[in-house]
């Protein structure tokens, strides 16, 4: 019986997950509560509020688990300064500074700062730690895992047996070869921020068409046995920590779009290249994944399917996978990149200290509840009216059936980059105009970029074409919509006609159950638009005066914190 | 944290770290190793590092 805590942290998104007797209690990810995005430093605030809302005292910490292997990743710099001396000597001195500096001791860092003895701190390797958190959050008996990521300690990609508490490394692919850092490359030459913007090459591949494959398969070629060969002389040998891609790559694709440049998609032809080449960039990223998923099910043996690592945020390749891998079931774990391994470290902290695991993830409701009371006084003091509501679902069905755009916070928000109802901006899913309301006011995105769905699970039969629930219970995929239901879902159906639903749980006694259902009563179709609440540039809201930022700054009509409603700023 | 307990917990590391480098057959890596450890003593005694983020991390 054991409290454990695993952390990750020191690249992108840090994250603390507490497990205690083998239930996770806890997942949080630190730019949450530090409200800086994509937080990479020492995820303390998260892991006190993991502690906290446990109610333990960091010395009743049986382990503390770093997700990744600090040697061996200093192992792989140096000998990789060595294989590329003299060019990767440029870039040593900074890869020294920040592996010395901070990464190397990270275990004495978190012993210290948490004040726990140095002796219960240890590590997981990275890919492990991406596959427990995939396994044991499936509930999965029996699975093959698959984990695509950029890079761990060495490994970029790996296949694993889990079987009951056992994990069984089956294979590893390594540098250069990995389809995370491809992605990254060209994510950085069609002008976005590399682990941060991949999702909107995503977007932006609906638009185009595949015309590139043939040069991206000299880029990257999939091979007869499933795994992936990469050329890494088109991204410089991935040594420049500023530049993604290399010279040979723009002599390949051409010059890179700048990150400046608004976008004009349907007038500008140069645009349209970069969409050609995104969707012949997501066209091999499904292809590669497709045939890494067969082989993963064919030498396990298994007929369900775990995924993990950054790329499995990669919605639209995920239901290429649903649809061609051959898997009964899928299941993604919501927080699939490298805040994930928060988790699977605290899942192997407890199987280590012996204990059982109550596997599966019922609700990805891990973070903190939000107090009414404090946001009655806020919105009070910010000069806003608020009422308590009888019954708020009703309430704000209503609101939603007059076009109302309100943002929600209810129960404890949500672990992953997916807004599932506890920290979400609702509206109604018809009206295209509502769509680019808040895209103006709210977002500022892209024209490119879609909002999702959310709809009772009762009726995704009559709106997609078959669907996995595992997958849309935590908006891991894309499903297709029924051609003729596009124009009653026109502001969540992309141009392409797919669709990032989220599955809700008819029979749920959540305020976002609660309201789909009064939907369907009020008007036959229960589903809403369900964005993220937050402007753009900010983590989602976490706190009541987060929300209340979000209703003043996006412009929102209403927030509705559990039963009090605030009204929206007079416009 | 006293300075004691703080110098144990660094030695650990080290000593953990040179384990994992004599595991791996990496015995070139060790007299590298040390050498920067010394340089990056001097570097903390000097406040010379900070935090740097890294855009793509293979060599990070």
């Amino acid at each position: 019986m054991a409290a454990v805590l695993g952390i990750a942290a020191h690249y992108h998104d840090a994250a603390a997950a507490l497990i205690v007797d083998g239930r996770v209690v806890a997942a949080i990810q630190e730019e949450r509560l530090s409200r800086v995005k994509h937080d990479a430093s020492l995820p303390l605030r998260a892991a006190r509020a993991c502690l906290s809302y446990a109610q333990l005292a960091p010395g009743a910490l049986d382990r503390v688990v770093f997700y990744e292997n600090p040697y061996e990743k200093l192992e792989r710099i140096l000998m990789q300064t060595l294989r590329h001396a003299p060019r990767a000597l440029a870039f040593f001195p900074r890869a020294l500074r920040s592996q010395l500096g901070h990464k190397l001791w990270v275990l004495d860092d978190l012993a210290e700062q948490l004040g726990v003895a140095r002796n219960k701190v240890e590590h997981a390797t990275h890919h492990e730690s991406h596959a427990a958190s995939a396994f044991f959050a499936s509930g999965f008996d029996n699975a093959a895992v698959l984990t695509l990521d950029g890079i761990g300690e060495h490994t970029t990609t790996a296949i694993w047996h889990g079987r009951g508490e056992t994990l069984t490394p089956v294979l590893a692919q390594a540098l250069p070869d990995s389809l995370g850092l491809v992605y990254a490359g060209l994510t950085a030459w069609l002008g976005f921020h590399v682990n941060a913007d991949e999702y909107k090459v995503m977007g932006l591949a609906a638009y185009g068409t595949p015309r590139f494959r043939a040069e991206l398969e000299r880029v990257a070629r999939i091979e007869p046995d499933g795994s992936l060969c990469v050329d890494a002389s088109y991204f410089d040998d991935f040594l420049d920590p500023d530049r993604a891609y290399g010279k040979k790559l723009v002599a390949l694709l051409g010059e890179p779009r700048s990150p400046r440049t608004p976008w004009q998609l349907g007038e500008s032809a140069s645009d349209q290249r970069y969409a050609d080449v995104a969707v012949s960039l997501q066209a091999l990223t499904e292809d590669a994944a497709l045939a890494l998923a067969q082989r993963a099910l064919r030498e396990t043996n298994c007929d369900r399917l775990c995924l993990a690592g950054g790329v499995a945020h990669n919605a639209r390749m995920i239901g290429e996978l649903a649809r061609r891998s051959g898997a009964r079931d899928l299941f993604v774990q919501p927080a699939a990149g490298d805040a994930g391994g928060a988790l699977g470290a605290a899942y192997l902290g407890a199987l280590r200290a012996g204990d059982r695991l109550v596997t599966g993830l019922p609700s990805a409701a891990l973070g903190l509840p939000c107090d009414p009371a404090r946001a009655a006084i806020l919105a009070q003091a910010s000069g806003l009216s608020a009422t308590r509501k009888r019954d708020p679902a009703d309430a704000l069905a209503e609101a939603l059936e007059r076009d109302q755009v309100v943002g929600v916070m209810s129960g404890r928000w949500e672990w992953g980059p997916r807004a599932l109802g506890h920290r979400s901006i609702l509206a109604a899913p018809g009206s295209p105009a509502t769509r680019d309301r808040i895209n103006a006011a709210v977002k500022h995105r892209e024209p490119f970029r879609p909002f999702a769905p959310a709809m009772l699970d009762t009726q995704l039969a009559r709106y997609f074409e078959p669907t996995h629930t595992l997958l849309e219970r935590f908006m891991t995929s894309v499903a297709v919509v029924r051609p003729e239901a596009r124009a009653q879902l026109g502001a969540v159906t992309h141009v392409d006609g797919s669709a990032r639903v989220q599955s809700v749980d008819s029979a749920s006694d959540s305020l976002l159950a609660g309201t789909l259902r009064a939907l369907e009563r009020r008007t036959g179709l229960g589903a809403c638009l369900n964005t993220s609440l937050n402007v753009a540039g900010e983590p989602i809201a976490c706190d009541a005066i987060d929300g209340i930022d979000t209703l003043i700054e996006g412009k929102l009509d209403a927030l509705l914190i559990e039963d009090l409603w605030i009204e929206g700023p007079p416009r | 944290m006293s300075l004691a307990r703080r110098l144990q917990s660094r030695a650990t590391t080290l000593r953990q770290l040179l384990a994992h480098l004599v595991r791996r057959g990496r015995f070139v890596l060790i007299p590298m190793v040390i050498v920067l450890l010394i340089g990056s003593l001097l570097l903390i005694a000097t406040q010379g590092l900070g935090y740097v983020a890294p855009f793509v991390y293979t060599l990070f």
